[in-house]
């Protein structure tokens, strides 16, 4: 796995531009879970464990010894079963989780987009949940002010901008979210199959925008079960397995392997 | 590419006080959230902000028929519901932060685990809504100076500064008990016990002067002692706050904060990992 890196990394070089294109990079990522082996959720329970030295975990590798390099404006796809690491892949490129081992790099600012709409509020509005998304995702309210009347035309909401979020249907609040995240262009947008939630229509808008992000030089992470969408929005994949890197290149190499392996 | 920022993400990555520099980068956030949980909070409620003045108020009044009307105690010459309210506000505020914020990181899960920012960026925001409920009940305070005809001095001005040192002790308590609780969910029943406990132990309902001088040198290593004090003597009172104990609570405070940011900083990073 590792020679496979080495050789990416020089070909990079190679190119007109130089490894400078790198925006993400996973240095031999390990992530792991320790599970405790019954669950001790009082702190009674803890105490008296602790003396008597009978707490004890499972340990669970979600990634083992991953390296990996996307470059700029790339769509990158991640595929791979459940349980095989692609979300915690994601939540380490987004910060939320830190590798056990290893070293991520990421270059420029990274608006996730993990299960949309979950940093919403039920009882908030629309117009109030799109200006606390906004925040989350690091851009102060001048920044959603402006953009405010271009979100909720994308999202279709104008109806209902005012209404409750809990009057929403989920494929509203998806669409909701996917505008909101993406109403200024990141340098790198992780996407997790979110596109499942929300109509045709939608998701066909949805993929026009991450397009045109990745003619203007945004880089996309994408996690999906399907591998018809990998194949047709992505250039290249990785396959992971069990948390380890079984196949990373070309999208229809990756993706033959993944179905082969069923 | 290059001029950009970079993030890295390191495992060996230990604490450094570059973070507190970040923290203000996500001043916006926190101030989003704290407008969130305080819309969240009163709207779809009965009394709306009178949630607010409620607790502080019924407090006073409860505390004005047992203490001042069946125990008696010595007021130096306050009228009683004076006397405990300038008290109870500061209290109110202690304790209702410190319960909300104790379960502010679980309550908060869904973006915990799904973005990154500073987590002490929500045990700030729940702080802060709470002290615009201090805020309010502050302003019934005023109401009730007029209305007994107690005439502020210029000791009020030291106001600030009690709140400063109030705010880290809080901060402080949050930073600890909210992450403790991410993995011990029973925490929140157990500060809930504790704060029943201390406000017996907090010159709240009665004065200072009422306790016997043989423990005071025990009483008066409860930070909060100096700290309610201290409201009552510039608010009440008008007069100076004991500076001796209100040393005590500063020290007390500022070595806790920064003991206890230290700690969040550690644990934090397994919160999206067990929460």
């Amino acid at each position: 796995m590792n020679s496979r890196i080495v050789s990416e990394r020089s070909s990079a070089d190679g190119s007109a531009s130089g490894s400078s294109n790198t925006v993400i990079q996973l240095d031999q990522v390990s992530v792991r879970y320790r599970v405790p082996r019954e669950r001790i959720v009082s702190f009674k329970e803890y105490a008296i464990r602790t003396l008597q030295r009978r707490v004890s975990h499972d340990e669970f590798w979600a990634l083992r010894d991953v390296s990996l390099e996307v470059r700029r404006g790339e769509v990158f796809g991640i595929i791979g079963r459940n349980g095989a690491g692609k979300s915690t892949l994601l939540k380490v490129v987004a910060r939320v989780l830190r590798p056990t081992r290893g070293r991520v790099r990421v270059w420029g600012r990274v608006a996730p987009l993990l299960q949309v709409g979950a940093a919403f509020h039920s009882e908030l509005s629309g117009r109030e949940n799109v200006f606390l998304n906004g925040a989350l995702l690091g851009y102060t309210h001048a920044d959603v002010a402006r953009q405010f009347e271009e979100i909720v035309d994308f999202a279709e909401l104008w109806d209902f901008i005012d209404a409750p979020l809990r009057t929403y249907s989920s494929g509203m609040v998806a669409r909701l979210g996917f505008a909101v995240a993406t109403a200024t262009q990141p340098e790198v947008l992780i996407v997790d199959e979110v596109l499942g939630v929300g109509d045709e229509r939608f998701r066909e808008k949805c993929q026009a925008r991450m397009s045109q992000f990745s003619e203007g030089g945004t880089t996309i992470l994408l996690v999906a079960h399907s591998t018809p969408l990998v194949r047709e929005m992505c250039t290249r994949a990785a396959w992971l397995d069990h948390g380890v890197l079984k196949a990373l290149g070309d999208v229809d190499e990756v993706a033959n392997g993944y179905q082969g392996a069923d | 590419m290059t001029a950009q920022e970079i993030t890295v993400v390191d495992s060996r990555a230990r604490f450094a006080p570059g973070v507190l520099f970040e923290l203000v980068r996500y001043r916006e956030l926190i101030f989003a959230l704290t407008q969130r949980e305080i819309k969240a909070r009163y709207r779809q409620s009965l009394l709306g902000i009178g949630w607010a003045i409620a607790q502080p108020l019924a407090f006073m009044v409860v505390f004005s028929l047992v203490f001042s009307r069946v125990a008696r105690l010595p007021t130096e010459g306050i009228p009683y519901p004076i006397f405990a309210y300038a008290a109870l506000v500061p209290w109110t505020f202690f304790s209702n932060a410190l319960t909300t914020a104790t379960i502010g990181l679980v309550s908060q899960r869904s973006i915990v685990t799904k973005t990154y920012f500073p987590r002490e960026v929500i045990i700030l925001a729940q702080v802060a809504a709470r002290f615009v409920d201090f805020l309010a009940a502050a302003l019934i305070l005023a109401g009730m100076m007029v209305w007994y005809g107690v005439a502020p001095t210029l000791w009020l001005l030291l106001l600030p500064v009690l709140l400063l040192i109030l705010l880290a002790l809080i901060v402080a308590l949050s930073l600890i008990t909210s992450a403790l609780n991410v993995s011990y969910r029973d925490l929140a029943p157990v500060v809930g016990l504790g704060l029943q406990v201390l406000l017996y132990l907090t010159p709240v309902a009665y004065s200072i002067t009422s306790v016997p001088g043989e423990i005071l040198p025990l009483y008066v290593l409860n930070p909060l002692v100096g700290l309610i004090e201290g409201f009552r003597s510039v608010v009440a009172r008008g007069q100076p706050p004991p500076w001796d104990l209100l040393a005590i609570s500063a020290v007390i405070s500022f070595v806790l904060l920064a003991a206890a940011y230290a700690y969040f900083k550690r644990a934090e990073r397994a919160f999206a990992d067990v929460i």
